[in-house]
């Protein structure tokens, strides 16, 4: 009988002032997860602080590390074992989270890029009726085509005002993932935070650039493909796979860790006329401002009393909505 | 160079290790599902480790030789022939412009067969690696499966093509197959006993699960696990199911997923995060037996492993790929 050993929390550091409790817990020969606090919480608080944990990381440039997968409450570290053992990997972390003693002073790289938004676009909705026609007949989540009356119900708000609250607070990437430059943008203003749940079963397409929302995380999808989100409209392209324009000349990727995407309302021959000039023309300008998050003002930000007055009084409305929203 | 006549079921291009660096990007690694098999079809050939070959899954390919070379074919027996004539599996051949190679179906044990080419296949670089994502549509031949009239071009053989014809591996070296793949796994990141519970890892530890039929290159399903497994009610901000977890990235090769009640092993083309736990990874070394299970038909079994082992694994598995494995 072999001995039973499910205890994968290979090492600790204590919460102090500054951080969560951090587990260091292993996932295969050459994968270790570095998870901050116990409790499921999706605070940017913590994505700001593993993100600048992951810097002091890389900047050593550890021989044997391939890659990290930052996160919200968690940072992947991809290793080659015979190069890099596991023990010295989480050496090197504690000692990079011993050495950050306050994330007051964290000073976030942060680029901000302006995107255009066309609400209820034809192309978006017809992957809605394709979802109606093929995979849920009926689904409760699509209401006149679309998905926004659902996302106002489940939030106890109206259209205008889910509209409202998209526009009206910069999203945060705190890394991305999942499929090819994809990115996942949480609300920097908690007065804006839509939630929603995920399509129920998923859909089996999706153009590129629709823009949806899961849970509170937003996704402007990069290709065409499937997914789970609730669409809300569609943006212009995240990703170029051939690389022609001269954005994407050195990586196919527009999003970088940390980004922030602000999304302001055109039309949908708007949105059209870019794709021709980002794909075919290559002559779009992208609106993209090389800039910073002081964590201090955004802390005094989020701490304040409008602020905190306003999410509180949201968060009682979004309760009430989900006692009636129609379930997935 | 090599005329496609049939693509048969599923033909990519694939190297080894594929596309690294690109998981928080979106980007699985690709690469080859039975990496053994394509380093051993590299090795018979004169290839360095990690050159593209070509994977097929469950069989039906066929292709005309455009140039005189050398070839091996490694992994499942799909009775492959050249010129309607048998060609032999793990042993290198020599192959002549208009030869016609043809592949029957995958046999009694495992499911991917592998063709080496002296010099290996010429498809560009995609950063970084020849290998198609076929989910993402990116990499190796155009982003896609073979089909009928493509043509793949060869690269510049390694070695003095006259030395390579007729390379065979010692048999101790060539892989067992069976019809039950013995995983071995390291538990984590999200095990007992604050996601799953004991009985739920014992479970794991010592059922036998059959193969979905709706397995494919980025995620291969196995068996439900039952209502005992987790260890708490729900997923908090994380989703109502209990496996449900604030967005985390996966340990992409090999990681067990579970999403709802399902098992799902994240492979190849598979997502690079979201939002389920993950109980255990399949140790690097044992991936390719993965790229051997049959969807409808095979069984895999998890047998517990510690990172010391794995790392031994790793080392052991990486010496094989020289000439010393060859008779």
């Amino acid at each position: 009988m072999e001995q039973k050993n499910y205890d994968v929390i290979l090492d600790t550091l204590p919460e102090n002032e500054s951080r969560l409790e951090v587990l260091f817990r292993q996932a295969g020969d050459g994968f270790l997860q570095v998870e901050y606090g116990r409790e499921q919480r999706a605070n940017l608080q913590d994505s700001f602080r593993i993100q600048a944990i992951n810097d002091l990381v890389l900047a050593k440039n550890l021989n044997g590390l391939i890659e990290t997968v930052p996160g919200i409450r968690t940072n992947m570290f991809h290793f080659d074992p015979a190069a890099l053992s596991v023990r010295k990997l989480i050496g090197e972390i504690k000692e990079v989270e011993d050495s950050l003693t306050s994330i007051e002073d964290i000073v976030v790289e942060s680029r901000l890029i302006s995107l255009p938004i066309a609400w209820e676009d034809s192309e978006t909705k017809k992957a809605v009726a394709k979802y109606v026609k093929e995979v849920r007949p009926g689904a409760p989540n699509v209401i006149n085509g679309y998905n926004l009356e659902y996302m106002a119900l489940c939030n106890g708000i109206s259209v205008e005002e889910i509209k409202n609250k998209v526009l009206g607070t910069e999203w945060y990437n705190s890394g991305g993932g999942f499929w090819p430059g994809g990115g996942f943008f949480w609300p920097m203003d908690p007065r804006c935070a839509i939630v929603v749940p995920k399509y129920n079963p998923p859909r089996t397409w999706t153009p590129e650039g629709a823009v949806g929302i899961g849970g509170p995380c937003i996704f402007t999808y990069t290709t065409p493909t499937g997914g789970g989100y609730q669409l809300f409209g569609r943006t212009i392209p995240t990703f170029q796979f051939s690389q022609k324009h001269p954005l994407f000349k050195d990586s196919p990727f527009l999003y970088k860790s940390a980004d922030r995407i602000r999304f302001f309302e055109v039309t949908e021959k708007d949105i059209l006329d870019i794709f021709e000039h980002v794909h075919n023309k290559t002559d779009y300008q992208y609106e993209i401002k090389e800039d910073q998050i002081l964590v201090k003002d955004y802390l005094n930000f989020y701490n304040s009393e409008e602020v905190q007055k306003g999410a509180k009084e949201f968060q009682e409305k979004q309760k009430e909505a989900t006692k009636t929203a129609p379930r997935l | 160079m090599l005329k496609i006549l049939n693509g048969g079921i599923e033909a990519i291009v694939e190297d080894w290790p594929g596309r690294l660096g690109y998981l928080g990007k979106g980007m699985a690694p690709a690469a080859a599902m039975d990496n053994v098999a394509l380093e051993f079809a590299n090795l018979l050939v004169g290839n360095p480790p990690g050159e593209a070959g070509i994977e097929i899954a469950g069989g039906y390919f066929e292709a005309e030789i455009g140039a005189d070379t050398v070839l091996s074919i490694t992994g499942t027996d799909m009775k492959p022939t050249l010129n309607n004539q048998p060609v032999p599996v793990w042993e290198s051949f020599e192959v002549k412009k208009g030869d016609v190679l043809k592949f029957s179906h995958f046999s009694e044990f495992g499911f991917r067969s592998y063709i080496g080419v002296a010099g290996g296949i010429d498809v560009p670089l995609y950063l970084g690696s020849k290998s198609t994502c076929i989910f993402g549509s990116y990499g190796g031949f155009k982003g896609r499966k073979l089909q009928a009239e493509d043509v793949l071009p060869f690269g510049k053989p390694y070695q003095d093509l006259k030395n390579l014809p007729g390379r065979k591996l010692k048999k101790e070296v060539i892989p067992e197959y069976s019809r039950v793949w013995n995983l071995r796994a390291i538990p984590g990141p999200n095990t007992c006993p604050d996601y799953v519970t004991e009985e739920g890892m014992d479970f794991l530890f010592s059922h036998s699960f059959k193969i979905q039929h709706s397995s494919n290159r980025s995620a291969y399903r196995i068996d439900e696990v039952k209502g005992n497994f987790f260890a708490r009610e729900d997923g908090g901000v994380g989703g109502s199911h209990p496996s449900n977890i604030v967005d985390h990235a996966y340990a992409m090769r090999g990681c067990l997923n579970v999403c709802g009640n399902t098992p799902i092993i994240l492979i190849a083309d598979g997502p690079t995060l979201g939002g389920y736990i993950n109980v255990l990874s399949i140790i690097n070394a044992d991936l390719w037996k993965v790229g051997q299970g049959t969807p409808s038909r095979d069984f895999i079994k998890f047998t517990m492993s510690t990172q010391e082992e794995a790392l031994q694994a790793r080392i052991e598995q990486k010496a094989l790929f020289t000439e010393k494995s060859l008779a």
